[in-house]
């Protein structure tokens, strides 16, 4: 029993295995992205580039690290660990093989407190790090979170109102009860939760703290060498999360089809959902931190409560 | 953060926004600049006092290594500088061929410059498919001239190589292609809603100071002025060839964008019109090796704007002074004054905006010596 408990961590449906994911989503978003700009993208590692995420990131373990001499090296050197292992415990709840590793009433919201954290330890990265560049990266991350979490939010508890739980699984289950994907019962949902996402995942149009010609790279520039290599671990993983998550809350989660094993099909609708969001990404140019506040307190706020307000009505699940 | 205290930003001397190194401090309260202290003189390389160590002939190249994407406006405005000093009258056909390149490099500098303007708006997508197109440009005037930057192209008389009826048409043919394809390029800047939000209404210039501030190039003529040196001061064959000079009432960074755009289609349809009256004859006249004494002054409309070049000669083989004005100068102080009031996210639009060259740029540098 503890034997099946260790390699559900750390193989299978866990670390391993989600490692493996997040190499492969990245490979598919450099892929995507290339192909959308007329380029080619990474082609000589492994077939078709394939290895070339895993190659990145060994060859960034290696590279000297260099640290300023004015940062403060505690939370300097703390900060890349937390940032990479924070997506790790999102990716636990959420329901990859049909049942998460680690299932709740209340992961919805255990869910959104992971992200905030996220959002504070790249806060904490630009604070740390003691360079001016840093530091407006880091305030722009703060901002942006202050502008995409409650829509967020919002987004994620209109399926848990519909199905009547607050954990990722019921709702999954939900949808494959009642043979309807929150898809079309809340298509404004859907919108808001890619938009959102987008700006939690620091992507173009909203990847302002990280602006790489405006600010070099934001809360990233002083990072080098090993810590660079979690930081870029972090994201990977945060992809992953993001498109399971919109997979299994909106596109119907883990279910199987005829043969096929249900795992296969959520990383299908994941990869799909990754593939929309790749899409945006190229195109669209970045916006402004005060025009994103501005848009998103405008727009995306009422949308979701006029959503959320359907539902409560009826109509939506 | 705290009350009315400022946040210095460094901007250089590199920085991914700079395609060149030189340096600007902003001082930043909240997200506002207040303060731009520019400080140029990295790219500083004694070209004047190279150009009076050499011959006329030798500092043909030296011209042309000024700068690599108007290395032609470069030499263009040296030979017509040098060819009034003699003076020297240089044949039709030189003179066209010297045009065409001239049209050409305007292309592959405007579409050089549409990209990095939406690379740094963020816009990657536009950047990879404008430097595509940029590539063809690239390959035609390697194909003309041997060369896909510094062509060696024009030499003291005329120019070295000439342009065959096979390479004349594969230029037409492909004019009409890169001119459907900016047309495309345009509706898509033109309707682009993020595009628009992050270049519109983005660094004001506003006309009264775009004169007194010396601006010149596509910066001026997007405050709404028109000049441009082709239609003001005719050189080589533009007074033979029928063109608009394009202007924009915007004043920002949209209406520069515009005027280049709209640059790109004029200058197709320039090359068109040249290649369609090319007229016949040789392609160079021999210059004699020494000069009197005189003085002379040329001015071509570079990519980026009026470009100036005074020669003095002294009666033997070398210059006795040799003076370059770049368009950038007169555009560095413009730049200044609409940078203050911009958020920091603008402050690389606005830099790229005047279409900064700063290797032509710099001829003077400060040196602060410490007790």
């Amino acid at each position: 029993m503890v034997l099946y408990e260790i390699v559900g961590v750390f193989i299978y449906p866990g670390m391993a295995f989600l490692f493996g994911l997040a190499f492969l989503y990245e490979w598919i978003d450099r892929k995507f992205f290339a192909r959308v700009q007329n380029r080619i993208g990474p082609l000589y590692t492994g077939r078709s580039g394939i290895l070339q995420p895993v190659a990145d990131f060994i060859k960034l373990l290696s590279k000297e690290d260099i640290v300023p001499a004015s940062c403060e090296r505690p939370v300097f050197s703390a900060i890349p660990i937390v940032y990479a292992t924070l997506p790790l415990i999102a990716l636990f709840v959420i329901p990859i093989t049909g049942s998460a590793l680690i299932a709740f009433e209340g992961d919805v919201i255990f869910l959104m407190f992971v992200s905030a954290l996220i959002t504070l330890t790249v806060f904490l990265a630009g604070w740390s790090s003691a360079g001016s560049f840093s530091r407006i990266g880091g305030i722009r991350s703060a901002l942006q979170m202050l502008s995409y979490e409650i829509p967020f939010g919002l987004a994620l508890i209109g399926p848990a109102i519909s199905a009547h739980s607050l954990s990722l699984t019921k709702i999954a289950q939900w949808q494959a009860a009642n043979s309807s994907w929150f898809l079309w019962l809340q298509p404004i949902g859907f919108a808001v939760v890619l938009i959102s996402l987008l700006a939690e995942l620091e992507l173009v149009p909203f990847d302002i703290p990280e602006a790489e010609t405006e600010i070099v790279a934001g809360w990233l520039t002083e990072y080098g060498g090993r810590r660079l290599a979690l930081f870029r671990l972090g994201k990977d993983l945060e992809l992953v999360v993001a498109s399971t998550l919109v997979a299994s809350l909106y596109l119907g989660g883990a279910q199987p089809l005829f043969f096929i094993p249900p795992v296969v099909i959520l990383i299908l609708k994941s990869i799909i959902v990754l593939l929309l969001i790749s899409f945006v990404r190229a195109i669209f140019a970045r916006f402004r931190i005060d025009q994103m506040t501005s848009g998103m307190w405008t727009y995306l706020l009422p949308l979701m409560i006029v959503q959320i307000l359907l539902v409560q009505f009826g109509i939506g699940g | 953060m705290s009350y009315g205290s400022t946040i210095k930003v460094p901007f250089g001397p590199q920085h991914p926004a700079l395609k060149e190194p030189e340096y600007f401090l902003f001082e930043v309260d909240g997200d506002i600049v207040v303060k731009v202290t520019p400080r140029i003189g990295y790219v500083h390389r004694g070209v004047e006092k190279a150009f009076e160590q050499e011959t006329y002939l030798h500092n043909l190249y030296l011209a042309e290594r000024i700068c690599g994407i108007c290395s032609h406006a470069h030499t263009t405005c040296y030979t017509q500088t040098v060819e009034g000093l003699i003076p020297l009258e240089v044949p039709p056909r030189a003179v066209y061929i010297r045009l065409i390149m001239a049209e050409l490099e305007r292309l592959h500098s405007h579409s050089l410059w549409v990209g990095i303007a939406a690379h740094e708006a963020g816009f990657d997508t536009l950047f990879m498919y404008l430097w595509r197109d940029r590539e063809m440009i690239m390959d035609l005037m390697e194909e003309i001239s041997g060369n896909r930057v510094t062509h060696a192209i024009n030499t003291i008389g005329g120019v070295r190589r000439d342009i065959t009826n096979e390479q004349a048409n594969k230029i037409k043919k492909f004019m009409d292609r890169f001119e459907g394809n900016v047309k495309e390029y345009m509706k898509v800047l033109e309707t682009e809603q993020t595009f628009l939000k992050r270049t519109k209404g983005v660094g004001i210039l506003k006309p009264r100071d775009a004169i007194s501030l010396c601006a010149v190039g596509p910066t001026l003529r997007a405050s709404g002025i028109k000049s441009d040196v082709r239609a003001d001061d005719p050189y080589l064959a533009y007074g033979e060839i029928p063109f608009n000079v394009i202007t924009h009432d915007g004043c920002d960074v949209y209406a520069r964008t515009i005027v280049r755009c709209e640059e790109m289609i004029e200058s197709a349809n320039i090359i068109r019109y040249a290649l369609d009256h090319l007229p016949e004859g040789k392609i160079r006249v021999p210059p004699p090796r020494t000069i009197a004494p005189n003085e002379s002054v040329g001015r071509v409309e570079a990519p980026r704007g009026e470009l100036i070049h005074y020669a003095r000669s002294n009666g033997t083989a070398k210059p006795e002074r040799y003076k370059v004005r770049a368009p950038t100068l007169g555009n560095l102080a413009s730049v200044c004054q609409t940078l203050i009031g911009a958020h920091v996210a603008d402050i690389p639009m606005i830099l790229a905006g005047i279409d900064p060259c700063f290797s032509c740029m710099d001829r003077m540098t400060i040196t602060v010596k410490k007790a």
